[in-house]
């Protein structure tokens, strides 16, 4: 593995590390190697820490201070927040926000490109596998030590986000099942940053080249965030309920259909038939009579479902960030087991059956 | 210059050019086929997404609407969004596809080849750096131009089609790039900031990482000052409840009028076009120095 460094290395303090054996060596030299991007993520993480925090206090209160001054000027300004420092604070939480929920997909673009795929691509793998490092060891450092990073460092900002977003509510007329505050705002954050670095992995390994890699990793991620955003409401049991309750369901709720019951006994989903009798239970009666209904209902997510939500999805993508994982492993023990037993043809087919492997 | 191709066999001899494309822009072409037919598969999914939705879907998405009966507010909404976000997805991507640009630009068209030193090998054949440079921003350039004024003209008549199956407005940050020259500049400003990074970087990775935080950062900045590329018509009070329709409204009660959109449009158009011609001058000039 002292090979990987293509920078110097002869300075005093590497020598001394080179004497490290096992899987300290190996850690040191993953870190070594991935040193910018290392920089980088602590660099990420001090800064859009310091936003988040500068958002939950000072920010919020000069944004507040901000919007008191408008409401006091005018009452129709009251209703369009402005003011110098509600901007600021209003970029600032947005791009925390971004950062948080799209960290992923910079995991998944890197850990395709940079990690694996340039590895594979510049033959750097192959050198290191020849010396005293399995391949199977190799991947195993390469995942678990950005693996550890990752989960520090997002359990530093998730709390952080939530420190923010609910300080902020007031101000930011967010809601909590908005998609990327969702993302931000629970362990679904940590799963998709893990699968991202799974995902990147596993492309890196079967494309062996750096920057196609890195795009099947990022279009890869797209896909599942899309998928979870468009099958979150079905991870959880929604709550039904039917009459007037149907039609004031209590605040926060993520209102998913709406519909009606004939007298027939039809259940007839997406259907807004007497949302406007809301003048009391005797309007809606009468209402439903004249449309010929025996009811009305809505499913919904309560505020209070956050949670299994937020762990159910977590869960969900683990298993896909698991299998990803299997997948690179199978994938790496079978090329090395091709290009094995190609040691023992022939040299001129050698090169071809080494050529396919890779 | 069959140096640039990497796997040189006899098939790859055999390939010599003999259509109207030879040479060095051949051999950029040929380089890069794998991003080339990317891209062309892109632009015609996205073009033929336009041209289906108008001309086959649009009727039916009527029909369904009809058949909503009287109290299908929900119904005749859902319907109203598949229609009309497929079309605004398809101005999204196209509009923001120059992040794509800039990260090829600076991965792959300029970084990898000085990373790799094929770049170097070619320059110690008949091609001068500048040309090398020159044949690797041209060829890309045409394709942008061709290909995004084929999108731009197809959007805007798929976006004029059916405005009453739309719920978008021509303030939206997408369908305001789209309908005009500035989608093929900030193309165009992808593919030179791309090429700058990648010959200052010398690097294929952290060219790409740089230059699409670049473009992140001029994109960003310039959607957030549109409103402030041309002057407002200040509504003066006396027009409360009575502003004309389609007016972008600003914070202070000023607007902008439809008519605005070109003057608006063509400034933003000119200040990236303006980088993207500081980004190519910058580029020549530092391989100049390098090289001399």
């Amino acid at each position: 593995m002292t090979t990987l460094p293509t920078s110097p290395l002869t300075s005093p303090r590497e020598d001394h590390s080179l004497s490290l054996r096992g899987s300290r060596g190996l850690v040191w030299s993953v870190l070594r190697l991935h040193r910018a991007a290392l920089w980088i993520w602590l660099l990420l993480l001090a800064a859009v820490s310091a936003t988040m925090l500068w958002a939950y206090g000072p920010g919020f209160d000069a944004a507040a201070a901000d919007l008191r001054q408008q409401c006091r000027d005018s009452v129709v300004a009251c209703h369009f927040p402005s003011g110098p420092w509600y901007g600021k604070y209003d970029t600032a939480v947005a791009l925390s926000t971004l950062v948080v929920a799209y960290l992923p997909f910079l995991v998944a673009v890197w850990a395709g490109a940079a990690l694996i795929g340039r590895e594979l691509e510049t033959g750097t793998a192959h050198l290191a596998w020849t010396q005293s490092v399995s391949p199977a060891r190799w991947l195993a450092a390469k995942l678990a030590v950005p693996a550890l990073l990752i989960t520090a460092g997002t359990a530093v900002l998730i709390p952080l986000h939530r420190l923010m977003w609910n300080g902020g509510e007031e101000l930011l007329w967010a809601d909590w099942y908005d998609q990327d505050a969702f993302h931000a705002n629970g362990t679904v954050a940590l799963a998709y940053a893990l699968c991202g670095l799974a995902v990147g992995a596993l492309a890196g390994l079967l494309l062996g080249r750096a920057l196609p890699a890195l795009g099947v990793a990022f279009a890869a991620m797209l896909a599942i965030t899309y998928l979870g955003n468009d099958y979150r409401p079905s991870m959880w049991r929604t709550v039904t309920v039917t009459g007037a309750k149907a039609l004031n369901l209590p605040d926060d709720s993520l209102r998913l259909d709406q519909g009606v019951i004939t007298t027939e006994g039809t259940r007839i989903g997406n259907n807004l038939a007497c949302t406007d009798a809301l003048d009391g239970a005797a309007d809606l009666r009468r209402c439903m009579a004249r449309g010929g209904l025996s009811d009305i209902w809505a499913t919904y997510h309560p505020r209070s479902h956050f949670w299994p939500l937020q762990l159910a999805e977590t869960g969900i993508v683990l298993a896909v960030a698991a299998l990803a994982v299997i997948a690179a492993f199978v994938l790496l023990n079978r090329r090395v087991a091709t290009a094995s037993a190609a040691a023992s043809v022939p040299p001129d087919r050698r090169t071809a059956a080494v050529g396919a492997a890779v | 210059m069959s140096a640039f191709a990497v796997k040189g066999t006899a098939e790859e001899a055999r390939a010599l050019p003999r259509g109207p494309v030879r040479g060095l822009p051949w051999t950029v072409l040929r380089l890069h086929r794998a991003a080339l037919v990317v891209w062309v598969t892109f632009l015609l999914a996205a073009v033929g997404t336009l041209v289906w939705e108008v001309e086959v879907i649009a009727d039916s998405v009527r029909e369904r609407i009809a058949s909503c009966g009287e109290n299908g507010g929900l119904c005749r909404l859902t319907t109203l969004v598949d229609y009309s976000g497929t079309i605004s997805w398809a101005s999204t991507l196209v509009y923001y596809s120059f992040f794509a640009v800039a990260a090829f630009a600076g991965g792959a068209l300029i970084g990898r080849e000085l990373e790799n030193g094929t770049a170097q090998l070619a320059w110690t054949q008949s091609v001068s750096p500048t040309r090398w440079l020159a044949a690797k921003l041209a060829v890309p350039a045409v394709l942008l131009v061709l290909g995004g004024t084929v999108f731009v003209l197809v959007f805007r008549w798929a976006w004029a089609a059916n405005r009453d199956l739309m719920g978008d407005d021509w303030t939206f940050n997408d369908v305001f790039a789209a309908r005009g020259p500035a989608l093929v500049a900030y193309g165009l400003c992808g593919l030179a900031v791309g090429a700058l990074a990648g010959v200052v970087l010398r690097r294929s990775l952290p060219a790409l990482g740089i230059s699409c935080v670049v473009m992140y950062l001029l994109n960003h900045n310039l959607e957030k000052h549109r409103v402030d590329l041309w002057p407002t018509v200040a509504s003066g009070g006396s027009t409360v409840g009575g502003l004309p329709d389609d007016v972008w409204q600003v914070g202070d009660g000023s607007f902008h009028t439809q008519s605005h959109y070109w003057p608006m449009h063509l400034v933003e158009t000119g200040i990236v076009l303006g980088v993207a011609g500081l980004a190519t001058a910058a580029a020549f000039g530092l391989l100049r120095r390098r090289t001399a």
